[in-house]
């Protein structure tokens, strides 16, 4: 694995970072490290979420100062103190939370702060030539006057790229680039990566998924709690020895023993040619007591559309859900949680958390009526049983009076667990249960749904990961546009399958 | 807990005695049974609305047209005791004719999707016309010797109106604190999405914060016009911006998902006692406003700051 790069050796070094440090209050996000990042080399950082790799590259963009030790850029000693100094060095970030004007058009977006003008005003045409010659040097092209909020999200993407591109960006920070992307638009990120540095482009690259560090880096460097491990060559490291460099341990298994699903195990839910209307049509599936069913596709492929409607939030336009037996007619969110259907959604921060509540409210919240009475809500056994949630759910906290804020993301997903340990459901839906969390916390993710299936729940869980979905599912459905492409078990579950389902038209 | 976060929990509460306690040492008249009395009086109308706009705010809305309400409730009030010289009929009209008006901002701005800023603006001007529609354009003046009791009646020595904001206060503090309604305030302001899908009835929640608004707003009103023994058509918009300033000089948040009435309790007194406290000293009221404004810079400012130290 690995990109060759010819001029590993002898390229220079754009940036070096000499002894730096670099602390938050209490929290030592950065101590001592040495690292320096070549012209023209994609260089990765990888580590646990807090390992200090996000910092770093806040740092290079001016986001943060230097609390010790030297930055370097081209060999001489540099002192950045400002988002702007960092761009007009040519030191640009492409963030997961995409910063762009979602009314205005690609040109006014690649463009902006760097209009051209004649005279005292801005000349568009002359604006939109340079774009378009920039589009054309690096071979990116998008419709220059398309409405940015109408595009996908991996073309928003690409807006932001030309946008680095238009300053002269010498580097830039790639900061979980693919998190939000499909597989297919995963790769042709990766192919764009790998030709901007074929240009001379220093690319710093931030990931979880090793697999893509691996494959796209030349040299990869590895934090652990604000320490620099080590920096090597990508070839010289494997998905095992970046897991043991992170986490400090031997690689256990990440995922938890599946039990199989007897065969005459009652059915609890029955999906029956379900559709709605340009999401999803004609799907069937069921899920019996205390089996996981994995469902794979792509984003859009209308997987957290069919969630949803299961879950109640949609009502579908055909078709039947039946849950232990019963026909769920005119479905809402209320009636699911009370038949005991619980949701972990997508996004933990949009759709799961109240971030300025504590534990407490936020755990119990879909669940409140059970403290509920005439005088109010009885908050000393509330406390009692989010206390019980968050110990089943293995969520570290200083306290449950404390705000959800200032837990770490892999906490913050587990607290949306507790939630829905709070109503002991009976068919759980996770969809993307893992995402953006790291190692340590996925494998107690796994662990925890492995549990519930144990004690007799159901698990529909949702996932972009394959391996995810592979390690964790009794049994694995597949969506492709709207429709199910396949229905997998056993040894038929595998990679393979699975990609040909997700493609199939 | 740190000093930023302590400050930020108690500041309103510690500023306020402070300012009780340096008026009650230096100024001479402010630490009397008359005037803390008189303060308390004069403090119930905003208190009786504030409590309720606190609850509107944390759900994430706004309500410009508590002004329109505290002129046109106190109006039809009026209107029915002078044709029934029943006193306690008027007030449940006057009540009812705020939750109806309450309950027509919620269905413009749940239903038909409204900013609540820009819904409540322009429900104001209608609700200010209905003031003139119903009272011929023209003062109003109650027809009984009761209508003066409704504010005016002393228990132990406080006004009824003094009672009646108490009262207010404290079941809109149980309704917010204590009750799944009150939880799903704070969850509809923090993340209405993440309250519509632990399934929440989020318009519902949002709806009946405004109705219960209305409500108070009229009852204010019916107040202040038993107190002046008297009620006027007019446009005024007054009323609303000094009920907004104490929900938002104790620190709830104008984005919604934080706050608490005792804050715009302590701030309305903070607020009343440094009106008090420049009156006493006779400081030009032209000195006062620019004050009460630096004032409320002031703590948005330091909320602002003290949320950028927090993330």
């Amino acid at each position: 694995m690995g990109r060759l790069n010819i001029n590993q050796k002898t390229a220079e070094a754009l940036i070096s970072f000499k002894n730096v440090s670099k602390s938050f209050g209490a929290t030592k996000a950065l101590i001592n490290c040495n690292i320096d990042f070549k012209m023209g080399e994609i260089h990765s950082l990888v580590g646990e979420n807090g390992a200090g790799k996000s910092t770093l590259g806040k740092i290079i963009l001016g986001a943060y100062k230097l609390d010790s030790g030297q930055m370097l850029i081209e060999g001489k000693e540099s002192q950045i103190n400002s988002p702007v100094q960092s761009v007009n060095l040519g030191l640009v970030g492409i963030s997961q939370e995409l910063s762009l004007l979602p009314s205005r058009t690609v040109v006014d977006n690649i463009a902006m702060g760097r209009e051209l003008t004649s005279g005292f005003f801005v000349s568009s045409k002359k604006t939109k030539e340079k774009v378009l010659s920039v589009m054309n040097r690096f071979n990116l092209f998008l419709n220059p006057d398309s409405i940015v909020g109408s595009l996908s999200v991996a073309e928003q993407q690409k807006v932001e790229i030309l946008r680095a591109l238009n300053s002269n960006a010498r580097l830039i920070v790639f900061d979980e680039p693919t998190a939000r992307l499909a597989s297919n638009e995963t790769e042709q990120l990766h192919f764009l990566v790998n030709s901007l540095a074929k240009t001379g482009t220093t690319i710093i690259y931030i990931s979880h998924f090793l697999e893509e560090v691996l494959s796209i880096s030349d040299r990869i460097s590895l934090l652990r709690n604000g320490q620099l491990i080590r920096t090597n060559i990508a070839k010289k490291e494997t998905k095992k020895s970046l897991i043991e460099g992170m986490t400090g341990k031997e690689e256990g298994n990440l995922f938890p023993k599946i039990k199989p699903v007897s065969k005459n195990s009652e059915t609890i839910l029955q999906v029956s040619n379900l559709t709605r209307k340009n999401e999803f049509e004609k799907i069937s599936f069921e899920i019996k007591r205390g089996e996981i069913v994995g469902l794979s596709g792509l984003v859009g492929s209308g997987r957290s559309e069919l969630a949803l409607t299961i879950f109640g939030d949609k009502k579908p336009d055909k078709g039947k859900i039946n849950f232990y037996g019963k026909e769920i007619k005119n479905n809402s969110i209320n009636k699911s949680i009370d038949m005991g259907i619980a949701m972990v959604p997508e996004s933990r921060r949009t759709q799961g958390l109240i971030l300025a509540r504590s534990l407490i409210e936020n755990i119990s919240l879909p669940y409140l009526k059970k403290f509920s009475s005439i005088y109010g809500v009885n908050k000393k056994k509330e406390k009692v049983d989010v206390i019980e949630a968050c110990n089943k759910t293995t969520v570290k906290h200083n306290g449950v009076d404390f705000e959800v804020q200032y837990l770490s993301g892999g906490n913050q997903q587990k607290i949306l667990f507790a939630k829905a340990a709070m109503g002991k459901p009976r068919l759980l839906i996770a969809d993307e249960p893992t995402r953006g969390v790291d190692i340590g916390a996925k494998k107690s993710i796994y662990e925890l749904i492995a549990k519930l299936s144990d004690v007799g729940e159901s698990v529909l869980l949702i996932s972009s990961e394959i391996e995810e979905i592979i390690g964790m599912s009794n049994r694995v459905l597949v969506m492709s546009r709207g429709k199910l492409s396949a229905e997998l078990e056993g040894s038929a579950i595998n990679k393979k399958t699975i990609m040909e389902a997700t493609f199939k038209n | 807990m740190n000093i930023i976060e302590l400050s930020r929990k108690y500041g309103i509460a510690v500023i306020t005695i402070s300012l009780f306690l340096i008026l009650a040492l230096t100024t001479e008249g402010f630490f009397t049974e008359r005037n803390i009395r008189n303060l308390l009086d004069q403090q119930s109308t905003i208190l009786i609305a504030a409590s309720f706009m606190t609850i509107v705010i944390i759900s994430g809305n706004f309500d410009i047209s508590i002004s329109a309400i505290f002129v046109v409730a106190p109006l039809f009030a009026l209107n029915i005791e002078n044709a029934t010289g029943n006193v306690l009929l008027s007030v449940f009209g006057g009540v009812g004719l705020g939750i109806i008006l309450g309950a027509f901002n919620a269905i413009v701005v749940t239903y038909f999707k409204v900013n609540s800023f820009i819904a409540t603006l322009a429900t104001s001007f209608m609700f200010f016309g209905f003031g003139y529609l119903i009272s011929d354009r023209s003062l109003m003046r109650p027809v009984t010797d009761t209508y003066q009791q409704i504010a005016r009646t002393k228990f132990f020595d406080i006004t009824s109106a003094t009672w009646i904001a108490l009262i207010t206060v404290i079941i809109a503090s149980i309704l917010l604190t204590r009750t799944r309604f009150g939880r799903n305030v704070f969850a509809t302001g923090g993340n209405q999405e993440a309250a519509r899908l632990a399934g929440i009835n989020v318009p519902m929640v949002q709806a009946t914060t405004f109705i219960l608004l209305g409500a108070s707003a009229a009852l204010a009103g019916i107040v202040n016009s038993s107190r002046s023994i008297s009620a006027q058509p007019s446009d005024d918009f007054s009323f609303v911006f000094s009920v907004l300033t104490a929900v938002i000089v104790g620190g709830t948040s104008i984005m919604g998902g934080k706050g608490a009435i005792w804050r715009t309790v302590a701030a309305a007194f903070f607020l009343a006692f440094m009106n008090n406290g420049f009156n006493l000293l006779q400081v030009d009221p032209l000195w006062q406003r620019i004050i009460l404004g630096l004032v409320i810079v002031i703590a948005v400012a330091l909320d602002s700051w003290s949320q950028r130290k927090n993330v």
